[in-house]
């Protein structure tokens, strides 16, 4: 079986008939048109396989896999949107996604490190952060601070500070954060949201597919 | 203007019948006292229920007469107006529709050349919600009773089901989140209250079911949305939700991860 999880700007497969086998990643503009694969998740997923899974329950689920807790927030960070699930005492207790206001945000801060040649490992958390809800709309900051004469790393940095607090508070500013994603790899993220984070990888709706699996198996 | 209604809310309304006779086509918004739908029955009048989507015409048409950001079931009462062949609109403002309502009363009179009936629905005899609690499809639920808002009397009671999820909420102008739904999702909120034919009942509209897991939906830029959210914060097992004009993919997604996650769907 072929799980993947296809996303706006990589998408990312398994190969479960391998054993021990690594998920792999491909860019999603690299993609072949005619791909066809078994299961899929992710919102440009339906048209490459025949069985389609939300990506909120792939997430759910790879959380239920991955977390041994009966109670967590996890909060999945992609190129397009944002998106988390809430379980308490092994139940469902809230979840949301935000596709819209939300939009663009990591697809928005790659584009940042590309454009302005920076490195996120070597910058720090800001003292200030600019007050972002969208990708898109909160680059106007950045090209406003520069203006001013504020460095460019140190105005990309709070942009970044600005789109984790976002992510943080629609995900009802929890204590604790179970993270999914790209932006787990990204060190200034993950230091600017203003809590506990437990980093979990961007293969977390893969987990929830094979999870999906297993449980279709088991009917 | 029923028993228990309140009188027609201005002079010109107060001679409702007299403005309709010679009236073929007439249409409602909200749920009219049982009087009138029962007189425009038995004078064998069309009627349309102009909250629902009758005409194919582009909503942006409906610009020059209501803001974009604007409840968009007011916008269809409007676009529906624009387009259909009418001899009268019978409209429904206060507690059992909305104050939105009152003011598209105003601007559908100065736009069409017809006479507009306000009414204030005040209804309070229970007609019963057997649709609500059936075993028929969610978007068969909310057909007929939205249907039932033009017939004065009730429809035949369908087998009726214990709940394994709830709809709480306004029929959406957009009934294609309903297919999501289990045929065992019990409907709360106003579209109950419609079926009861007690629009302004507001202990029925708040009426929920904390046992099952619940979807509360709201048109956005409604008033409603207000109550909606504040139900779904005392609901032990909620998901909120405010739709425009059509439902996205990201808040099918939501819903359909909600029933699942949730157990709804077993």
């Amino acid at each position: 079986m072929i799980l993947g999880d296809f996303g706006t700007s990589y998408c990312k497969f398994l190969d479960t008939d391998r054993a021990g086998a690594e998920p792999t990643i491909v860019a999603t503009k690299a993609l072949p048109p005619d791909l066809q694969i078994d299961i899929a998740t992710g919102h440009n997923g339906k048209r490459f396989a025949s069985r389609y899974v939300n990506e909120l329950i792939a997430l759910a689920r790879g959380g239920e896999a991955l977390i041994g807790e009966d109670s967590f927030l996890l909060l999945d960070c992609g190129s397009r949107d944002i998106k988390f699930v809430h379980y308490e005492g092994g139940k469902l207790a809230d979840m949301g996604w935000n596709a819209e206001c939300g939009a663009s945000m990591g697809f928005t801060i790659e584009l940042l490190e590309r454009y302005y040649d920076l490195d996120y490992r070597t910058l720090s958390v800001p003292q200030q952060t600019f007050s972002v809800t969208c990708g898109v709309l909160g680059m106007s900051h950045i090209f406003d601070a520069v203006i001013s004469g504020i460095p460019v790393a140190e105005a990309v940095a709070r942009f970044v500070k600005g789109i984790a607090v976002n992510a943080y508070r629609f995900a009802r500013s929890p204590k604790k954060i179970y993270l999914s994603g790209g932006l787990c790899d990204n060190p200034l993220f993950v230091a600017s949201l203003p809590c506990e984070v437990v980093g979990l990888g961007r293969f977390v709706l893969l987990e929830g597919l094979k999870r999906t699996l297993r449980q279709g198996e088991g009917e | 203007m029923t028993g228990s209604s309140r009188q027609p809310l201005d002079r010109q309304t107060a001679n409702w019948q007299h403005l309709l006779a010679g009236a073929r086509q007439v249409g409602i918004v909200g749920v009219p006292p049982l009087m009138v739908i029962r007189h425009l029955n038995q004078q064998g009048l069309i009627i349309h229920d102009l909250d629902a989507m009758l005409v194919k015409a582009d909503l942006e048409t409906v610009s020059q007469l209501l803001p974009r950001v604007y409840c968009a079931i007011l916008r269809t009462v409007v676009l529906n107006g624009l387009h259909l062949d009418l001899d009268g609109i019978v409209i429904d403002v206060g507690p059992g529709k909305c104050d939105a309502a009152f003011h598209v009363a105003a601007i559908l009179e100065q736009a069409l050349e017809i006479p507009v009936i306000r009414t204030e629905n005040r209804d309070d005899a229970d007609f019963g919600t057997p649709i609500c609690r059936s075993t028929l499809p969610l978007m068969e639920k909310l057909i007929r009773i939205t249907e039932g808002v033009k017939r004065p009397e009730p429809a035949p009671p369908p087998p009726a089901c214990p709940p394994t999820a709830g709809f709480w909420g306004v029929p959406p102008r957009d009934f294609s989140i309903l297919e999501l739904f289990p045929d065992t999702t019990h409907v709360y909120g106003w579209s109950r209250c419609m079926e009861n034919k007690t629009p302004a009942a507001d202990r029925l509209e708040a009426h929920m079911n904390p046992a099952v897991p619940t979807v509360f939906f709201a048109q956005s830029f409604c008033a409603k949305t207000a109550l909606a959210r504040h139900l779904a914060g005392r609901h032990p097992h909620a998901l909120y939700l405010d739709i425009d004009v059509h439902t996205g993919g990201s808040a099918k997604a939501k819903i359909e991860a909600f029933l699942e996650l949730s157990g709804a769907k077993r």
